[in-house]
C-alpha cells in the first residue's frame, strides 16, 4: 500500500537522526554518577598475584573492623600503578591510599600529588632512619613502608653440596663456583639483565658494592661492575638470555634446575616453596675483595596519601595506612610475603622465626635507596644505565656503553 | 547531542509545511542522505579526529606528571621536538621501524600470495586448510608475543631444540643478541600477517575471470608471462588495499613488540611505536612521546599521498 | 584412465603440500595447546607431544579468566553492534548518494588507519572522564567500536557501489523511503561484506589491549587480553595456566572464523576489486 512518499522520506530522516543521537545520549546517560561512596575507601596497589591479594584483603579486612570503614582493594600490575594513578589525578578520581613501589614515589610526589604524612600525624618513631628516608623526597615523608627488601644471592644446596662448593663470598668465588656449576643444560648463575627496572634494580649492588654510583655512570668503578657481569656471560655460566629476563623469569630458571645460583629477591619465596624437592639457601650478594661491604637496593612499597580536595578523607586515609603499617600488621605481612619489617622492633621479632632469612635482614640494614641521590630523575638514570648494560652485554665495551649512558642521564633533565 | 535530536522534528515540520518547493525538496532529500552518513562521520571526529589533533597540540607542549594535577601545559615551542630530534634513539627507531615495515610487508605479502595462488588450485580439503591456516591470524597479539617468547627462547625454546636435532647448531640467540633480534620480531610479525593478505589475495585471485587463462594457455604463454600479463594487471586494486592497509598497520606496530622483547635488547628491536611509548608511559614525557606519534602519521601521510597520486594517475 | 589417476595423484599431491603448509603456520598454536597440558613442566623443555591430558592448567585458566572470557565476548558484541550500526548507512550513503564531500570522507577514512592506538587511547582517556565512560562496558564498546568502522566502510562501500542503480530505483518506485530501501534491500543483498565486516570488527575489538588498558582504571570491565596480561605478571612460573589461558582466548574467535568463512573471501572480493 503506497503512502505518500514525503512524509515517508521525513520518517527515514527522522530514524536516521535518531540512531545517531541515540548513541550519542547513551554516552551522555552514562555519564552520570561519579562521586564518591563516604563510608567507603579504596587502596590501590600491585598486588595482581593471588596469594598476595589475599594477604592484602585480609589485612584490609582487620584495618576495616578495627577502624570501621569499608575498604576497598584496587589491584593493577606493577607497572602500570603510575599511570593509572596520573590518570585518576587528572579525572579526579584518586583512591585514598596508593601503594607506590619506592622508586617511582618520588615522581609522584615531585608532581605535587603527594600529602606530607606526618602532617596527617603519622609518627616515625619507631622507624629507622633509613627507611624513614626510603619513604621521603626532598625531606619531606610521604610514604610509610610496611616491610622493605633487597636483593641476595639463592643457591641450590643440592647441587652445590654435589659439586662440594661452599657458597661463594667474593665475585672470583662467584665467578669460579658459576664456572664449575656450569654444565649440560644447567647454568652456574641466573641473574637479570632485563632491559627495564629489574634489570637496574640486580646491577645496582653489583655496581655499588663495587664503589660506583649512579651519579657518574662513566666513572671506572661502574665499568668494573658491568666487566664482571661481561665476564660471567663470556665464561657462559650466565645465559645470554638474560638480557631478556626479568626478576621472575630468573625465579623460574632456578627452579626449573637450569640455574644452580641467581640474584634474587625474598618475595620469591613463596614461589620457591612451592616446589617441595627444591632446597635452596640464601646468602650475601658477594663482594668484589673480601672485608668489602656489599651493599644491595633497598627495594620496597610505600603506603601513600594522594592529594584529593577532601582533608576528611585524607586523615581517614592516614588512620588506613597507620593500621596497615602496623606492628602487627608488618609481622603479619613479613611472615607471608618473606620481606623484612620496616619497624624495628616488628623486625627483632620477625628475625627470631625466621633464622634462615638472617642474611637477607643484614642486607637489608646495610642496604641503599635507589631515589637517595637523583631522586625524580631516577627513571631518566635508569633508562640509561639499561641500554648501557644491555649494549655492554651484547657485544659493546663497558666504558664505550657507560659513557653514552651517562650523557643520556644528564641530558635527559 | 540535543542539536541532532532537535533537528529531526524540525525536518518533519518542513516536510509538510513546504511541499511542493523544489529546492527544499532537494536540501531535505539531502539532509535526509546525510543522516545515514553523519553518525560514522561524528564518530571519526571524536575517535580519530580529536585525538590527532590533540597529539599535534601537545607537542608543542610542556606536558608532565604535573600536568595530571594542576591541568597546566604551557607551550614550549618546538622544545619536545629538538629533544626528541637530539635523542640517538630517534634515528635508531625510525630505521628499525623502515627495516621492520619493509621487512614485514615483502614476508606477508609474499608469501601471502603464494599460498592464494597455491589455493587456487582445485584439491581434496583445500576449503578446509584454507579456513585454518586463518587460526594465527585470531590470536590476540598479546597471547601471540608471550606464545612465541617461548618458542624463541635461546635454551629451552623448542625452535632451537629442534635445529639441534636435524643438527643446525641449536644455540641461536634469537630474541637475545641484537644483531638477531629484528629479524626474529619480522619473523613473527609475517607470521601473523599472512592470513590477511592470503584471504583478500584469494578473494582477489577467485574474481579474475577463468577464460582469461584458458585464453594465454591456447596461445602457449608460459606461466610468468601469464602471471605478469594477465594476473598482476587484474590483482593490481587488491594488491593496492592489502599494501596499504598492510603498511598503516605494521608502521606503527606496538604491543607485539612490547610481548616480545620490550625494545630490547639494547634498544635493538625499538621502533617509533614503542618510543612513543616509552616516551609517554615510562620517562612520563607526553610532549616527546606526542612528537614521535606525529611523525609516525606524518610517514603514513606521505605514503598515503603517493598511494593516492598513483590512483588517480591511473583512473586517467 | 591412467591420465585419470596421475591427475587426482597431483590433487592429492598438493593436498599434502598444503596439510605441510598448514603444519608449519599452525606450529605456535600447536605449541601453544601443548604447553597448556603439561603445567608441570615449568621452565624445563616442554615434550613434542603430552604424555598424559594433565587439563589442571585449563582448570585454573578457568577458575581465573572464565569471567573475562565473558567479558571480551560481551565487549566484542557490543562493538560489533555499533560498528555496523554507524558503518553500514554510511557505506550506503557513500557508494550511492553522489553527496559532495564523500571523497573526502573517504580519504577521512584512509587517515584514520595511520593514527596509532596509543595516541587515541591518551587521547580519549580524558573526554571519557568528562563524559563518565571510563569503566563502563559500553565505553569501551564504543571505543573497540572504532577500531572497526573505518575498514567497515571501506569494505562495505566498495561493495555497495556495485549494487545496481535500478535495484534501488525499483524498490523507490514501490514507494519505499531511504531508510527502508535500506533496510529491506540494500542489506540483505550485502549480507557477505556485512558478515566480513562484522567479523573483523568483532576480531579487532576482541583482541584489543590498549582500550581496555587505558580506559579502565578499576577491575569491573576487564577483557581477556588484559586478564592474561596481569596473569603473566602474576604467574610466570605456571606456563601451563598461561597458555591454557591463552587457548581459550583463541576459541571463540576460531568458532567464529569457521562459522563465517563462506562469506568472508566472498564478501572482501565482491568489493575490492571493483
Amino acid at each position: 500500500m503506497p503512502r505518500p512518499r514525503r512524509g515517508r522520506r521525513g520518517r527515514s530522516t527522522t530514524a536516521a537522526l535518531t540512531a545517531c543521537s541515540a548513541l550519542v545520549a547513551g554516552a551522555a546517560l552514562t555519564g552520570c554518577g561519579a562521586g564518591r561512596d563516604p563510608g567507603v575507601f579504596t587502596v590501590l596497589n600491585s598486588s595482581t598475584d593471588a596469594s598476595y591479594h589475599g594477604w592484602d584483603a585480609a589485612t584490609l579486612k582487620r584495618c576495616s573492623a578495627e577502624l570501621g570503614l569499608t575498604i576497598e582493594q584496587q589491584s593493577v600490575p606493577a607497572a602500570q600503578v603510575m599511570q593509572k594513578s596520573l590518570r585518576m589525578a587528572s579525572s579526579k578520581s584518586l583512591p585514598d591510599v596508593i601503594q607506590f613501589d619506592a622508586s617511582e614515589m618520588p615522581t609522584f610526589a615531585e608532581a605535587g600529588g603527594l600529602v606530607d604524612l606526618r602532617s596527617l600525624d603519622l609518627s616515625t618513631k619507631d622507624i629507622p632512619k633509613g627507611i624513614v628516608d626510603f619513604g621521603s623526597y626532598k625531606g619531606t615523608y610521604y610514604g610509610a613502608a610496611r616491610t622493605v627488601n633487597t636483593l641476595a644471592l639463592f643457591y641450590n644446596k643440592d647441587i652445590l653440596k654435589k659439586a662440594g662448593l661452599d657458597v661463594p663470598t667474593t665475585w672470583d668465588e662467584m665467578r669460579q663456583s658459576a664456572k664449575k656449576l656450569t654444565r649440560g643444560s644447567q647454568y652456574g648463575i641466573a641473574l637479570s639483565a632485563g632491559g627495564a627496572e629489574d634489570g637496574v634494580f640486580q646491577f645496582a649492588p653489583f655496581m655499588w658494592s663495587n664503589g660506583g654510583d649512579e651519579t657518574d655512570l662513566a666513572g671506572p668503578k661502574v665499568a668494573g661492575a658491568l666487566d664482571y657481569w661481561k665476564g660471567l656471560i663470556k665464561d657462559r655460566s650466565l645465559s645470554r638470555s638474560t638480557v631478556n629476563w626479568t626478576q621472575a623469569d630468573v625465579n623460574d630458571q632456578f627452579m626449573a634446575g637450569n640455574a644452580a645460583m641467581m640474584i634474587n629477591g625474598p618475595w620469591q619465596v613463596e614461589t620457591l616453596n612451592t616446589k617441595k624437592n627444591l632446597h635452596w639457601g640464601i646468602a650475601q650478594i658477594p663482594v668484589p675483595n673480601t672485608g668489602d661491604a656489599s651493599v644491595g637496593p633497598l627495594g620496597g612499597a610505600v603506603l601513600t596519601v594522594p592529594k584529593t580536595e577532601d582533608t576528611g578523607r585524607q586523615k581517614t586515609a592516614a588512620k588506613i595506612i597507620r593500621c596497615m603499617s602496623s606492628e602487627r600488621e608488618q609481622i603479619t605481612y613479613a611472615r607471608n610475603s618473606w620481606m623484612v619489617p620496616a619497624n624495628e622492633k616488628a623486625a627483632a621479632t620477625w628475625r627470631k622465626e625466621v633464622p634462615e632469612l638472617d642474611a637477607l635482614a643484614d642486607q637489608v640494614a646495610t642496604a641503599r635507596s635507589r631515589t637517595a641521590k637523583v631522586g625524580a630523575r631516577w627513571s631518566s638514570v635508569s633508562l640509561a644505565l639499561q641500554s648501557a648494560f644491555q649494549s655492554a652485554l651484547t657485544g659493546q665495551s663497558s666504558e664505550a656503553a657507560l659513557k653514552k649512558a651517562q650523557s643520556r642521564a644528564t641530558s635527559g633533565n | 547531542m540535543s542539536t541532532t535530536t532537535a533537528t529531526a522534528p524540525a525536518v518533519q515540520r518542513t516536510a509538510v509545511q513546504k511541499r511542493t518547493d523544489p529546492a527544499r525538496a532537494r536540501r531535505r532529500r539531502r539532509l535526509g542522505q546525510w543522516g545515514f552518513i553523519a553518525p560514522a562521520v561524528v564518530f571519526m571526529l571524536l575517535f580519530f579526529g580529536y585525538p590527532l589533533v590533540r597529539n599535534v597540540v601537545m607537542s608543542f607542549q610542556d606536558f608532565s606528571p604535573s600536568t595530571f594535577f594542576d591541568g597546566k601545559s604551557p607551550f614550549n615551542g618546538a622544545d619536545n621536538w629538538s629533544k626528541v630530534f637530539h635523542d640517538d634513539l630517534f634515528g635508531k627507531a625510525l630505521w628499525h621501524t623502515i627495516v621492520f615495515t619493509i621487512g614485514s610487508l615483502i614476508g606477508q605479502f609474499g608469501i601471502g600470495l603464494a599460498l592464494a595462488a597455491f589455493f587456487t588450485k582445485r584439491f581434496p580439503l583445500n576449503g578446509f586448510l584454507r579456513s585454518l591456516i586463518l587460526l594465527p591470524w585470531l590470536v590476540p597479539m598479546v597471547v601471540s608475543g608471550i606464545v612465541w617468547r617461548r618458542i624463541l627462547d635461546q635454551d629451552t625454546g623448542v625452535l632451537n631444540s629442534f635445529a639441534e636435532v636435524i643438527g643446525l647448531g641449536g644455540h641461536t640467540p634469537w630474541l637475545t643478541s641484537p644483531g638477531m633480534a629484528l629479524f626474529s620480531v619480522i619473523m613473527v610479525n609475517i607470521w601473523i600477517g599472512i592470513p590477511f593478505n592470503m584471504v583478500i589475495l584469494y578473494g582477489g585471485l577467485q574474481e579474475i575471470p577463468k577464460e582469461l587463462y584458458e585464453a594465454s594457455s591456447l596461445d602457449g604463454a608460459s606461466a610468468w608471462r601469464t602471471f605478469r600479463s594477465i594476473t598482476l594487471p587484474l590483482l593490481k586494486p587488491v594488491i593496492t588495499v592489502v599494501l596499504v592497509l598492510g603498511f598503516m598497520s605494521t608502521v606503527k606496530i606496538l604491543d607485539l613488540i612490547l610481548a616480545l622483547t620490550d625494545g630490547g635488547p639494547a634498544d635493538s628491536t625499538q621502533t617509533l611505536g614503542t618510543l612513543t611509548y616509552q616516551n609517554s608511559f615510562v620517562q612520563l614525557d607526553f610532549g616527546a612521546g606526542a612528537v614521535v606519534g606525529n611523525v609516525l602519521i606524518l610517514i603514513s601521510a606521505v605514503f598515503a599521498v603517493f598511494y593516492l597520486r598513483a590512483n588517480r594517475s591511473e583512473g586517467k | 584412465m591412467a591420465d585419470a589417476t596421475t591427475t587426482s595423484g597431483r590433487r592429492w599431491g598438493a593436498t599434502v603440500a598444503g596439510i605441510v603448509i598448514l603444519g608449519v603456520m599452525l606450529f605456535p598454536l600447536y605449541w601453544m595447546i601443548n604447553t597448556a597440558l603439561q603445567p608441570e613442566s615449568g621452565l624445563l623443555e616442554v615434550s613434542p607431544v603430552p604424555d598424559s591430558l594433565d587439563l589442571s592448567g585449563f582448570t585454573s585458566a578457568i577458575s581465573e579468566q572464565g569471567g573475562h572470557l565473558l567479558t571480551s565476548l560481551a565487549v566484542a558484541l557490543g562493538a560489533v553492534a555499533i560498528c555496523l550500526a554507524v558503518a553500514a548507512p554510511a557505506a550506503y550513503g557513500l557508494a550511492q548518494f553522489r553527496l559532495r564531500g564523500s571523497r573526502t570522507i573517504v580519504f577521512g577514512t584512509l587517515i584514520t588507519q595511520m593514527v596509532p592506538g596509543i595516541v587515541i587511547a591518551n587521547a580519549l582517556y580524558s573526554a571519557y572522564v568528562d563524559l563518565g565512560l571510563v569503566n563502563s562496558y559500553f565505553g569501551l564498546m564504543l571505543a573497540d567500536a572504532s577500531l572497526g568502522i573505518p575498514f567497515a566502510i571501506v569494505l562495505m562501500r566498495s561493495f555497495m557501489v556495485s549494487i545496481p542503480k535500478e535495484v534501488i530505483e525499483a524498490a523507490e518506485a514501490d514507494g519505499a523511503g531511504k531508510l527502508r530501501t535500506f533496510v529491506q534491500v540494500v542489506l540483505p543483498m550485502s549480507r557477505n561484506s556485512l558478515i566480513t565486516a562484522g567479523l573483523f570488527s568483532f576480531l579487532y575489538a576482541w583482541s584489543d589491549f590498549m582500550f581496555a588498558l587505558t580506559l579502565n582504571t578499576t577491575d569491573e570491565v576487564k577483557p581477556v587480553t588484559l586478564g592474561i596480561y596481569q596473569y603473566i605478571g602474576a604467574h610466570v612460573g605456571d606456563w601451563g595456566s598461561v597458555m591454557a589461558a591463552s587457548v581459550l582466548s583463541a576459541i571463540p574467535a576460531a568458532v567464529l572464523l569457521v562459522l563465517a568463512q563462506k562469506y568472508i573471501a566472498a564478501g572482501i572480493t565482491g568489493g575490492s576489486i571493483k
